[in-house]
């Protein structure tokens, strides 16, 4: 008989939503792409909506809905974390304890009013958060055995776990309990370096580069007790999250010489640093603990999630270190994976259908393009209805070679092609593109069409197949997750003193570090993804059609989105962003359509103040 | 935020685009929704050619194409469930007037065989055919104006207008003032129905007051009814063969709040006049308890709900049965 099961994360941030049937993956979104407020935590009604559209099934006929928290949990560590922290506590336990009561515990009321029922069970499962974690990271992957590492800010009580998959089975063997938590020692930094908590984090990895480790040693001995196993334990007097809605205090910002950095203000030679430092603390205690995982495990493969995991310098290490065989690491690892995990983990654990694996060896994941997709005929109805013009190129390789073309003639362009992706990495069905030899085009992207700080970094796109001649990585890197060195001959050496005694990022930025300047970080380093054509077919021919014309395999891709703003989702979303930005081309589906063709954009209100810079 | 359904047609102004896969989020939950090659709400893709099944062409507004409820919940579908050897071809266009139905079926259904037609009025639809513009809820719930096109009836008969309507959306403040009354604002009273169901009195005020929502049939000069009377008179002529008129009832009507004997005189006087079959299934859904009656609609949507449907579909069956055995097909 054939089992349907939905599972839902939400109320923390990134709500999200995910359908799997008899063990396949169906669909899966985060709600934020449809309701378009970043990372909003929200019941996710409108991702609950797309996963029933794309099963094409009535809310009656799920066998199971799956919640991927266990309220009862998280709402006796917020009582005992009260107890212990006391009264510096009270007001902070206010605040938890009405989100806990008046929403948590009610996720049941939320699901039947979503949905008009709660499916053929009546009610509403609850899973543990890091089995939700461990089961979105090991049914998925290509591997029948393998260790389990997750690690994130917190869930319930925990925040690290390590334990083993086999076949259909999953086990959590240890864990490591708030208050200690490598996800929120990363946070701390975080928001002492001026970015925002819970998405910010990125901004802190991409910084690390531009520093140097002089703060590791601090933080070693006041912040972190790291064991050889990996354990560790936090020194919390430097730290305001047990008992205020800060995550550092005064003792943290004597230990660094000065308050938080303000949001927005200059970025200093110490938030560099500070990045650089905390950067290799994670590392090395990732390392730690997935060599103790292996150990205790046994298995000669890692699959990993939480929202650690996305950290993809430290997971680059990680492969490089070569613990492990092979590591397969969920792209959706923050909390909306937790919604994939649970209907999973109810698929395999509760229900008991068997485990697909792939015949060919690789995971199931159909490359995380989860999302909706946008037939041609939607996209036309779209630009119809409002009169944009546009030019159908229906041959997929006449259309890839145009848009190559366009990208070599340095063209920055909007790419909506296919199923949207789940999690935060654009992986070319949301992307923006562009020509990744061009010298300004990072401090141009960043500036002109993202709206963002100059200092980011962009990811590049390369066909799967020539990624060695780029990169030195040996392994698929389908979703981002992985930051490998750019191959030794292609890299122009610099003088990094000299930069380390300044803090002009700019002087940098615009300075040629590679044949492909715009994807080579200041380290030398690039955040790849490989593009295989079983994933994703029209990117792959793009990028082919761009190796063909510039004899280089490989595109910028970043998200398709300016700062502060979800990924796009919608034809309607790309088009607004499309004429919000300095973009030059939009691409939706066979439809392409010119900047310099487009009527007049107008709009009410300043649209910048939509989006909460994140 | 849902998809967007429909796309621009021309001629009748739009359509829904051919074939999508959607969930429209409701109230109820939601529904899902798909169309075929031809851009209309119907699981079979149009065929010219019959097949060995009984084939009936179904016209009408969103009671027709099934708002609120998925495809296989809507009465088109559940007839194919209880007349046998019966295919229904559903041509229901939300939000459209006659005028535009007629039109639907001269674009896409003259050249199909079939043995029926039915032609499934929403006694609101004549607001429609007498309107120029009409208010559309978008897929992000905007209120958004569109121009529509129209027939005027005169001497010479009817002659139609507006075609191609504009494709963009249209702001009241631009348009003159003679055009603003011929906006179809979905009943009469609009502010006053708002403000009522603001307060939820609305069937409270509805009830006492008697309202009738649709003037328009109360005599059979009136030069409203007149236009609809004779499109559909028309559009009866040019199909030639049987067609079944059915008079869908405002929930107003089902429920006892309203007089419906104006509008039944004059369907009664149409298929009297042009020879059509006239299935009335107000008798049968009012023979319902009252409180079944109230669940034949959403809490606050007053489209059918599948119960609505159900008991619509019921009440037509035994009508398309006959008709049907009737022409010995």
């Amino acid at each position: 008989m054939s089992t349907t099961i939905l599972g839902i994360s939400s109320f923390y941030h990134d709500s999200a939503a995910a359908l799997v049937r008899d063990g396949e993956i169906v669909a899966a979104a985060q709600e934020e792409r449809f309701s378009r407020k970043k990372h909003d935590p929200r019941f996710p009604r409108h991702a609950i909506n797309y996963c029933l559209e794309e099963a094409f099934i009535e809310a009656d006929e799920l066998d199971a809905i799956v919640f991927y928290d266990n309220p009862l949990l998280t709402w006796d560590r917020v009582v005992k974390n009260c107890v212990m922290a006391g009264e510096p506590a009270f007001e902070q336990f206010e605040k938890a304890a009405a989100s806990i009561l008046g929403i948590k515990l009610w996720v049941q009321d939320y699901a039947r009013r979503t949905l008009g029922c709660l499916g053929r069970s009546g009610r509403v499962l609850f899973t543990d958060h890091h089995f939700a974690h461990a089961a979105s990271a090991f049914y998925p992957s290509p591997f029948r055995e393998a260790a389990i590492l997750t690690l994130d800010g917190v869930g319930e009580w925990d925040t690290t776990a390590i334990g083993r998959g086999d076949d259909d089975g999953i086990e959590l063997a240890q864990v490591i309990e708030y208050p200690h938590s490598l996800g929120l020692l990363y946070s701390a930094f975080t928001y002492f370096c001026g970015f925002k908590v819970n998405s910010g984090e990125y901004k802190l990895m991409g910084l690390a580069p531009y520093g140097r480790p002089v703060y590791e040693r601090i933080i070693r001995d006041n912040l972190i007790d790291l064991k050889d196993d990996g354990s560790f334990r936090l020194n919390m007097e430097y730290f305001g999250y047990l008992d205020s809605f800060r995550m550092t205090n005064e003792r943290f910002d004597a230990l660094f010489g000065g308050p938080p950095r303000q949001p927005e203000s200059r970025i200093t030679r110490r938030e560099m640093d500070l990045a650089m430092s905390v950067q290799a603390v994670l590392e090395d205690a990732v390392l730690r603990l997935a060599r103790h995982a292996r150990r205790e495990s046994g298995a000669p493969n890692l699959v990993m999630a939480g929202g650690v995991a996305l950290n993809c310098v430290a997971n680059g290490k990680l492969l490089r270190e070569g613990i492990f065989d092979h590591i397969w690491i969920q792209p959706a690892s923050g909390d909306a994976g937790g919604a994939l995990g649970a209907a999973l983990m109810a698929a395999h654990g509760y229900f008991g259908s068997p485990r697909r694996m792939s015949p060919g060896g690789r995971d199931t994941l159909k490359g995380s393009y989860l999302g909706p997709a946008y037939s041609s005929a939607e996209v036309r109805a779209f630009l119809e209805r409002h009169g944009y013009p546009y030019e159908r190129i229906e041959d997929p390789d006449g259309r890839a070679r145009t848009v190559a073309q366009a990208l070599a003639d340095g063209k920055v362009t909007g790419f909506l092609s296919g199923r949207m992706e789940f999690g935060p990495r654009a992986l070319g069905a949301r992307s923006i593109i562009g020509d990744p030899r061009s010298e300004t085009m990072q401090s141009t992207m960043n500036l002109k069409i993202k709206y963002r700080e100059s200092f980011r970094p962009f990811a590049p796109s390369c066909l799967a197949e020539n990624a060695a001649e780029y990169f030195d990585l040996d392994v698929e890197s389908p979703y981002m997750l992985l930051v490998a060195p750019v191959r030794e001959e292609r890299c122009i050496p610099f003088d990094r003193e000299a930069f380390y005694n300044n803090e002009d990022m700019l002087q940098i930025i615009n300075q040629a570090r590679s044949d492909l300047p715009a994807i080579t970080h200041v380290d030398f380093s690039a955040r790849v993804q490989t593009v295989h054509p079983d994933d994703h077919p029209d990117y792959y021919r793009l990028i082919r059609a761009f190796r063909e014309i510039t004899g280089f395999g490989v595109i910028i891709n970043t998200s398709f989105n300016v700062r502060g703003e979800p990924i796009v989702c919608s034809p309607a979303d790309a088009y607004r962003c499309f004429m919000r930005t300095e973009m030059d081309l939009l691409v939706l589906e066979d439809c392409l359509l010119w900047k310099s063709n487009q009527p007049a954009f107008a709009e009410a209100g300043d649209w910048r103040k939509d989006y909460e810079l994140d | 935020m849902s998809r967007q359904l429909l796309e621009y047609h021309s001629v009748i102004g739009y359509r829904f685009i051919p074939g999508l896969k959607a969930r429209v989020e409701h109230e109820a939950g939601g529904y899902l929704v798909r169309t075929n090659g031809a851009g209309f709400r119907c699981d079979r893709e149009f065929l010219p050619a019959r097949g060995p099944s009984r084939r009936a062409l179904l016209f009408g507004d969103s009671y027709t194409a099934g708002d609120g409820v998925s495809n296989g919940k809507r009465y088109g579908d559940l007839l194919e469930t209880m007349v046998p050897n019966l295919e229904v071809y559903n041509f229901g266009l939300s939000g459209s007037g006659t005028d535009q139905q007629y039109l639907a079926y001269r674009e896409f259904a003259r050249g199909i065989e079939r043995d029926l037609v039915i032609i499934a009025v929403f006694v609101e639809n004549i607001m429609r055919v007498n309107a120029r513009y009409r208010f559309f809820r978008n897929e992000n719930n905007e209120e958004v104006l569109y121009e529509k096109p129209y027939f005027s009836l005169g001497a010479e008969g009817l002659t139609l207008h507006g075609v191609p309507p504009e494709r963009r959306p249209l702001r009241e403040m631009d348009l003159p003032p003679d055009a603003r009354s011929r906006i179809d604002a979905g009943g009469r009273f609009a502010s006053l129905r708002l403000l009522a169901r603001r307060l939820g009195i609305k069937d409270l005020a509805q009830r006492i007051t008697r309202y009738n929502p649709v003037v328009e049939y109360n005599r059979p000069d009136d030069p409203r009814w007149l236009l609809m009377r004779a499109l559909l008179a028309e559009w009866i002529r040019e199909i030639g063969g049987p067609v079944l008129v059915v008079p869908v009832p405002l929930y107003q009507f089902i429920e006892g709040t309203s007089d419906p004997s104006c509008y039944q005189a004059r369907f009664a006087e149409l298929a009297r006049d042009t020879g059509c079959h006239l299935h009335d299934p107000l008798p049968d859904l009012k023979a319902y308890p009252k409180e079944e009656r109230r669940a034949f609609r959403f809490a606050r949507d007053v489209h059918y709900t599948p119960a609505g449907h159900r008991a619509l579909a019921a009440s037509l069956a035994p009508a398309v049965q006959s008709i049907l055995d009737a022409a010995g097909s």
